[in-house]
């Protein structure tokens, strides 16, 4: 028998490769479960794209219907937009919380919101939705669910159990409530209205919006950041 | 016998390399405030990095990506043992963690991201990639020991 010893692997300290295994099985599902508990934080429970909690973003501002801010406010901005429009969902999601934060709570701007359809059938359901949720002066925090849950321009995500589960997340909304108001005539009235008048204004896309105050109207077309929503503001001022 | 590891060791490398420029491009994207190019246009990548679930406790999850991918290149970099264990650990937990962002996108968001799913994607090859190199290590490992 030779004396010669083959070289022989350097073990690990933790043991076979089947102990070394089992352990990294564990560690990975320990992190991505973590990973995945720490992502429910940022979520649409806890806060909008804002970093706002929706509760907390439209606390203390009046809303009657799809307006938001004092009824005497200064400024009017007309918000023509599309529940599926990304750009609409860009919108809400990264300019209106501090164009509400910062001019609608002082009482200076009302926004009201114009839903209307351009993208295609699935608007409709979505606008008579947020409508309906506004028959509880909640269409504000259902609008800004529906944008923080949007998905791909007709892409069939509107279905009743999407509409059903923002109805559920909308803080303060009697959902059996704003069933009973999807079904009903009004939202439908209240659609044709909005539709009626972004024809008169001639709204060729979404979002549309228009300034209307004391020093005359302005209009913009498109997603725009907060300084350029500002000095539209003072234009009409 | 290094050269019995060293072929899953490229393909770990390449495919770290095309992830951090993946998650690279959405961390820029993050931190630059506009929207990240979406194939065909649909909308889908902006929508889910506007997504509250796009950061986690203010870091966004592309900038973790990059943290996973920086780990999995150094794992292609490393010979021997320390080497494959760590790409495995970081190939399963970037494809456990990926899973959980691709049922948040489908059921969730109701949005898909193709770089989101190029990501998923370049991550479960890595676990394949891994587990190729662990599977190499072993039998080299039992071939020098008879």
């Amino acid at each position: 028998m030779s004396s010669k010893r083959s070289p022989r692997r350097k073990r690990s300290p933790l043991g076979s490769p089947r102990t070394l295994l089992a352990l990294i099985v564990g560690v990975a599902i320990v992190v991505a479960a973590l990973l995945a508990v720490l992502s429910q934080f940022g979520g649409p429970q806890g806060g909008s794209a804002s970093g706002k909690d929706l509760g907390e973003l439209y606390s203390g501002i009046p809303q009657d219907g799809t307006t938001l801010g004092e009824g005497g406010a200064p400024v009017t901005i007309y918000l023509y937009e599309d529940f599926q429009c990304p750009v609409c969902g860009q919108f809400s999601r990264q300019t209106l919380p501090e164009v509400v934060d910062r001019d609608v709570r002082s009482g200076g701007v009302k926004v009201v919101s114009e839903p209307v359809n351009v993208i295609g059938p699935d608007s409709v359901p979505a606008a008579k939705a947020a409508l309906a949720a506004g028959e509880q002066d909640r269409y504000w925090q259902y609008a800004q669910l529906l944008f923080e849950h949007q998905g791909g321009e007709n892409s069939g995500y509107v279905t009743d159990e999407f509409l059903k589960s923002q109805a559920e997340k909308t803080p303060g909304l009697d959902v059996g409530e704003w069933g009973s108001d999807l079904k009903g005539s009004s939202v439908t009235r209240q659609l044709q209205a909005s539709q009626a008048k972004a024809q008169l204004a001639g709204v060729q896309g979404t979002p549309t919006l228009i300034f209307s105050g004391p020093g005359g109207q302005t209009e913009l077309v498109g997603f725009y950041d907060y300084d350029r929503i500002s000095r539209a503001i003072a234009q009409v001022d | 016998m290094k050269g019995r590891e060293r072929g899953p060791r490229i393909v770990l490398g390449a495919l770290a390399a095309v992830g951090l420029l993946i998650s690279g491009y959405l961390t820029w994207v993050h931190y630059a405030g506009v929207a990240p190019e979406c194939v065909g246009g649909s909308g889908g990548c902006e929508t889910v990095q506007a997504s509250s679930y796009a950061t986690i406790l203010g870091v966004p999850v592309a900038a973790l990506g990059l943290v996973g991918y920086s780990g999995l290149l150094l794992s292609a970099f490393l010979r021997g043992g320390d080497g494959a264990y760590l790409g495995l650990l970081v190939a399963l937990v970037g494809t456990l963690f990926s899973a959980y962002l691709t049922y948040l996108e489908l059921f969730v968001i109701h949005a898909v991201c193709e770089w989101c799913v190029a990501s998923a994607t370049v991550m479960v090859a890595a676990l394949i990639g891994a587990a190729a190199r662990i599977w190499r290590l072993g039998e080299e490992g039992r071939a020098m020991e008879q």
